[in-house]
């Protein structure tokens, strides 16, 4: 595991995406990004010195890197107290930051197309991931779900190579219904499937898997989102039972087999 | 640079000396080596074990924690690999450690507090137990250990007649009598006393109309519970000769400050670590540039500095001074 640091960075810059959310620009110190892998997070303190409120630190997985200039990138989406006030900051804010934090998704050395099933902020570790497979020469098909249209990330957040398909639940963009209704088409292409987003949205998956999948591949890889504290595996207050027993989701997760997992 | 070290079993030849008052509190740490990466562990005045009990544990069902106002409610159930597997996996990494090394230990039978303890006695690697006492009691019909005074002092002398090791008794504030109790487990032979452990409450979810909690109750923690604990370690620190050891709510210098004056000799940092760890450090540094300036040479010197009750008991002449 890379070293964790607990780090003070600056907003570089805030772009808003996905109606109201926000992709947000951090600096980081030299060399830490470098070690960022896909499938990781960061622990974000939302709050000012001084205030207890919110009490703890707020998990965002990363949503890309730039190592050369020491930045990564966060998707913030206001839902709660904590990236509300997140999305408040402005450029030139500083925050304290843990990280990186968690496992990581991998990519196997023969995997040749691989899969990935977006849920929406869900789409923010598979925009890293696809960003790595695609600079490996693996082909990406990108298939994510959302309310409406204005909720969809925009095609332009992935590298042109990337097939990306889009659901909506209003059908004011592409399919008309759950992103997993545009799975089955792809379990024979692809070598590996990967996922993050709600939860019902992983048991229609599992689902479309046991349906189509033959044999124990592919493999789907899920990263999961608990309620966190430490981020180290310390708490044990984010734990999932899987089949090798309790795991933290902080470090033995986020990213674990789907068919390992017990829900 | 003021003397903030300390002894926090005075009464016991094999001692508990730490550089620091600053201690990692039971549940908050894990078993140390979590923080291993992140912080220089060996700087703390020592450290506390995750609860370790007689048998393997898998703990509660999810969800095990949920945030509140200044604080968090947390039924993690003790999840632990039991005294045999702790014995295998921890102790030979803490022999090659500086700081101590402190184990929490839950039970629900007064003879397994003494089985575990006298496991722990012949292990090198640790300084001391720490006894949980909130824990329910079998053979009371699973009434806390921790609220009766008996009780407290039963499992203490147990304990206490098992192990050589400073034995620390973490108090729960559950007890009514939360005096009574710390005296009852000072005469049942405990070298120190730690408080206060978590308060029971509880949050509901009012969309799904059921409790936020997959234990439905949970252990209260943060700055949301500190005057709640310093009202105790006030109390407990008036009436006993052991050491207190104080927790509840401490987030940065100024909170562990009023739990010296309030009579504490050390303090514990639990839920502040899970937002900032590196504060813990900070801590360290903080409370040593607080008592230089404010011209005390060491920490002893403002150990209950605002407990009329203590200061009056320390002047008597018959009595030992705490601290």
């Amino acid at each position: 595991m890379a070293a964790v640091r607990e780090f003070e960075s600056e907003i570089v810059a805030k772009r808003s995406v996905m109606d109201d959310a926000h992709l947000v620009d951090l600096s980081a110190p030299s060399g830490l990004v470098a070690a960022m892998r896909p499938g990781q997070f960061v622990e974000v303190l939302c709050r000012v010195d001084g205030s207890y409120d919110p009490l703890l630190r707020r998990p965002y997985s990363l949503y890309a890197t730039d190592p050369a200039n020491d930045r990564f990138t966060l998707l913030v989406r206001p839902y709660g107290r904590g990236s509300e006030w997140l999305g408040q900051q402005r450029p030139g804010a500083t925050l304290d930051i843990l990280g990186p934090l968690g496992n990581a998704f991998e990519i196997r050395p023969k995997s040749r197309h691989l899969l990935m099933v977006a849920g929406g902020v869900g789409a923010a570790p598979l925009v890293m991931l696809s960003q790595r497979a695609v600079a490996r020469g693996v082909a990406v098909t990108y298939l994510m779900g959302a309310m409406d249209a204005g909720s969809l990330l925009p095609a332009s957040a992935l590298p042109a190579a990337v097939e990306y398909l889009v659901a909506t639940e209003d059908g004011s963009q592409g399919h008309r219904g759950y992103v997993t209704e545009l799975v089955a088409d792809y379990i024979q292409w692809a070598d590996q499937i990967y996922s993050c987003g709600p939860e019902p949205m992983f048991r229609s998956l599992r689902q479309v898997v046991r349906q189509h999948r033959v044999t124990r591949e592919p493999r789907v890889w899920v990263s999961v989102e608990r309620t966190m504290a430490c981020g180290l595996g310390a708490c044990l207050g984010c734990v999932v039972e899987t089949r090798r027993g309790m795991r933290t989701s902080c470090v033995d997760g986020p990213v674990f087999e789907m068919d390992d997992l017990l829900w | 640079m003021a003397d903030c070290s300390v002894d926090l079993a005075p009464r016991n030849p094999r001692e508990l000396r730490l550089a620091n008052p600053v201690i990692a509190a039971s549940g908050c740490f894990g078993y140390g080596l979590e923080y291993a990466g992140l912080i220089d562990v060996q700087r703390l005045g020592a450290f506390v074990s995750k609860g370790i009990t007689p048998e393997h544990r898998s703990g509660n069902p999810m969800p095990r924690i949920t945030e509140t106002a200044g604080g968090m409610l947390n039924a993690i159930g003790l999840q632990n690999p039991g005294i045999k597997g702790f014995l295998k996996k921890y102790p030979p990494v803490w022999e090659g450690w500086r700081v101590p090394a402190i184990v929490n230990i839950s039970a629900e039978r007064v003879a397994d507090f003494a089985m575990m303890a006298r496991l722990l006695d012949e292990t090198p690697g640790i300084a001391g137990i720490e006894v949980n006492i909130s824990c329910p009691n079998v053979a009371a019909g699973g009434y806390c250990f921790g609220w009766d005074a008996a009780m407290s002092a039963e499992v203490t002398r147990a304990v206490r007649q098992a192990t050589t090791l400073p034995v620390i008794v973490k108090l729960s504030p559950g007890a009514i009598d939360i005096a009574g109790v710390a005296l009852a487990v000072e005469a049942a032979g405990a070298d120190a006393v730690s408080l206060i452990n978590t308060l029971v409450g509880m949050a509901i979810d009012i969309r799904r109309r059921r409790p936020i909690l997959a234990n439905e109750t949970g252990g209260l923690s943060g700055p949301a519970i500190k005057p709640v604990a310093l009202r105790m370690v006030y109390q407990v620190a008036a009436v006993v000769d052991i050491p207190v050891i104080g927790l509840g709510g401490i987030m940065g210098v100024e909170d562990a400050i009023e739990f010296f004056m309030a009579g504490a000799s050390a303090i514990q940092v639990g839920t502040m670590i899970f937002p900032q760890p590196t504060r813990l450090m900070t801590l360290i540094d903080g409370i040593d540039a607080w008592l230089d300036e404010a011209g005390f040479q060491d920490l002893s010197g403002i150990i209950g500095l605002a407990n009329a009750g203590m200061l009056a008991r320390r002047t008597a002449p018959a009595v030992a001074a705490a601290g």
